[in-house]
């Protein structure tokens, strides 16, 4: 890898840009992300940008079990986000389907079943401190030595 | 305007600590004391699939194992548990301090129209085995101590008190007549001055 | 044949301003909007036919998720109308930290909606500068329930924790710091002139089209109707409430209203904390069999719940209605058509504090 590479990688990684979709939840996860933003447990301070749109980002956030509707949306906002990019799942929705999961139910959680996801946050809904764990774990590895993985 | 606060705020201030503060409640963690596998925690736990009472490698020793994905971290499984063995965030002090506890009781209620006594439900019964091991096929047996057994043609209840909720009958039923319900009441010691 | 319709916009479920999945489909003239349509579906995941069958205590838990942003008025509607089938009583101690969590968590709804709406028109210093208030009461409610969200506090009979001395003195000074920042916020609100720019005069909603549509909460009160639930519960009648009105009925109306419903939630808090009864607080009691209907006041509106159980408690037929479905009605019939711009559709939909997950359980 050139030196140019090497700092290419260095600086991406510490600006990520994240776009959210939320796939049917009941909004709870939404909001301790909203808290993640606010000033106390700052992600903007990481360089972290949360904004919602799939053609700019690197980290995409998936909230909810996945109801009929999204199930062919999911895969093609997945299939916009240009490489190299990371899936992460917050909650217990997208991992298990939480409540949900009964028989009578119209959720088809898991969520991994659609498209690859690399990390998991459970809870219901998980505190803020957790998610920015979360994200920062994940953060490094999305552009480690990527011109190499291409 | 306070200019030189404003700076040294600017400067100086951090944001929080990534921690969890002690009376978050969180996912419940063992405390060493012994199960003794009542199964009361898996009778009340909203979320399916959430909590498992299994064996460990020690003979006759059980312990509850929670499954992070799918526990919703609701506590109640902390304040039923009789011998207090999950804990998580304040609960147990805050029991101890206001005497509050919930109680479980069970009823089993059999649809005599729909009912065709197969007696797969008396068979399945995991209480049934324990106290009448001989208990036959087509759910007959020789005690009356059973919670139930198929008398004159219908599945008939007769200890209602000893049943655990396990509703291992409900799963079995084939016409779906039998039904457990699972009462919780939640209460508080009164102090009698 | 010359058309008059210029062209259809659509705003897609995922869009940097909706946190929830909603199309809206409007028909302009050049900028300004004729017509718009709402289209909702994307949320649906059948919680009421889940919770056939199942005894309160699993259904409390799926009554909370209906709505993760109001679920404390979700659990005290739902566990009140299972007190009201069976007659249960709930001791006064109990009463009054029932309502001081359903205040709390009015608060934290209406200083998000205020968010939303802040940062819709682009203002992002206000909405940090109340993201951080909201901290502060989503720690008030943690010291209170163990959780921030989903707190499960309520329960047949009372609720399930007592605070002791310490955490209600903490309350009392945090609402001190609530109401004196609430209060600059406010300020900075009404006086900022890029601010009335984009909200005066904008998604203006009269009070016939009103009345018509069935509007219920801020909604309905920023355009003069007094309409709200929490006048015919025992507690809040006991505490003197009375709802606040304004007349305007724009964008701005509604954000003023929810600040003042803020303030008149910490008045609320100090009164509890102040008049707070001794006592036990679990009455005790088991769910009997019966059918009812009972109301609350949710942070968006009248939130109904109409359940038939049976013999043991577990319910037989449920059926909830939200008052988001209203609200979003009437956002889409009257409060966007006329805008003069695009731009401002997000605005007067965001300001009517849509909640897409209540709409469709």
């Amino acid at each position: 890898m050139t030196m140019l590479q090497s700092l290419k990688n260095a600086v991406r990684q510490r600006s990520i840009h994240v776009c959210y979709v939320d796939t049917g939840s009941c909004n709870g996860c939404d909001i301790e992300v909203l808290a993640c933003l606010s000033p106390r447990y700052d992600l903007e301070q990481y360089g972290i940008y949360v904004h919602n749109n799939p053609r700019e980002a690197d980290v995409l956030l998936i909230i909810g079990g996945v109801t009929p509707q999204w199930e062919d949306k999911l895969r093609m906002v997945w299939d916009k986000i240009p490489e190299p990019k990371v899936a992460v799942s917050i909650g217990n929705c997208p991992i298990s389907g939480c409540v949900f999961s009964r028989p009578q139910t119209l959720t088809r959680a898991p969520a991994k079943s659609y498209i690859p996801i690399a990390a998991e946050v459970p809870g219901c809904p998980p505190r803020p401190t957790e998610i920015i764990q979360a994200i920062l774990s994940v953060a490094p590895l999305i552009f480690k030595d990527w011109e190499l993985r291409r | 305007m306070a200019r030189p606060e404003w700076v040294k705020t600017f400067f100086l201030a951090k944001t929080a600590p990534l921690t969890t503060p002690p009376h978050f409640r969180e996912f419940p963690h063992l405390t060493g004391k012994e199960c003794t596998h009542c199964f009361q925690c898996m009778m009340i736990c909203p979320a399916p699939g959430a909590i498992e009472v299994i064996r460990t490698d020690k003979p006759g020793e059980w312990k509850p194992v929670i499954h992070l994905g799918h526990c919703i971290r609701c506590g109640l499984c902390v304040e039923i548990c009789p011998e207090l063995v999950l804990d998580a965030g304040r609960v147990h002090t805050k029991n101890a301090q206001d005497g509050t506890y919930m109680q479980f009781q069970f009823h089993i209620t059999v649809n005599p129209v729909t009912c065709m006594g197969c007696g797969s439900c008396t068979v399945a019964c995991p209480v049934n085995k324990e106290i009448d091991p001989q208990l036959a096929a087509k759910g007959t047996s020789t005690s009356d101590e059973v919670i139930m057994r198929v008398y004159k043609g219908i599945n008939t209840v007769f200890h209602e008190d000893k049943c655990t909720g396990c509703k291992t009958c409900e799963e079995q039923c084939p016409t779906r007549s039998i039904l457990v319900a699972r009462v919780l009441e939640p209460l508080q010691i009164s102090e009698e001055t | 044949m010359k058309k008059t319709v210029d062209v259809s916009i659509p705003l897609g479920p995922v869009h940097p301003i909706f946190k929830e999945p909603c199309r809206i489909k409007c028909e302009t003239f050049g900028e300004q909007v004729l017509a718009a349509e709402v289209e909702l579906g994307y949320m649906k995941k059948g919680i009421e036919r889940i919770m056939v069958g199942r005894p309160w205590q699993e259904v409390m838990f799926l009554a909370e998720r209906v709505c993760g942003i109001c679920s404390v008025i979700h659990n005290f509607v739902f566990i009140e109308t299972m007190e009201k089938i069976s007659g249960v009583t709930v001791p006064d101690r109990a009463a009054y930290l029932r309502v001081l969590a359903n205040e709390l968590d009015r608060m934290q709804s209406h200083l998000i909606a205020n968010f939303s709406y802040c940062y819709t028109i682009e203002h992002e210093t206000i909405g940090m500068y109340l993201l951080n208030i909201r901290e502060t009461v989503m720690d008030m409610l943690e010291y209170l329930t163990g959780a921030r969200v989903t707190c499960a506090y309520i329960v047949p009979g009372g609720v399930r924790f007592d605070p002791d001395n310490e955490d209600l003195t903490r309350i009392m000074t945090a609402m001190d710091d609530v109401e004196r920042e609430t209060r600059r916020y406010m300020s900075m609100f009404e006086s900022g002139p890029l601010i009335g720019l984009r909200s005066k005069g904008i998604g203006v909603m009269t009070r016939e089209q009103a009345e018509l549509i069935h509007a219920v909460g801020p909604t309905a009160r920023a355009c003069g109707i007094t309409t709200d639930c929490r006048s015919d519960h025992p507690t809040y009648q006991r505490l003197n409430f009375s709802p606040l009105v304004r007349t305007e009925g724009d964008n701005y109306a509604r954000v003023m209203l929810r600040f003042q419903e803020i303030l008149q939630s910490v008045d609320l808090i100090r009164t509890i904390i102040r008049t707070l009864p001794e006592g036990k607080i679990r009455g005790g009691g088991t769910i009997g069999r019966g059918e009812t209907t009972h109301k609350g006041e949710a942070p968006r509106g009248e939130l109904t719940y109409r359940i038939k159980s049976d013999t043991h408690g577990r319910v037989q037929e449920i059926s909830i209605q939200t008052p988001s479905i209203m609200n979003i009605e009437a956002c889409a019939r009257y409060m966007i058509p006329g805008v003069t711009s695009v731009a401002d559709v997000t605005a007067a939909y965001i300001s009517s504090d849509p909640c897409v997950a209540c709409t469709e359980r």
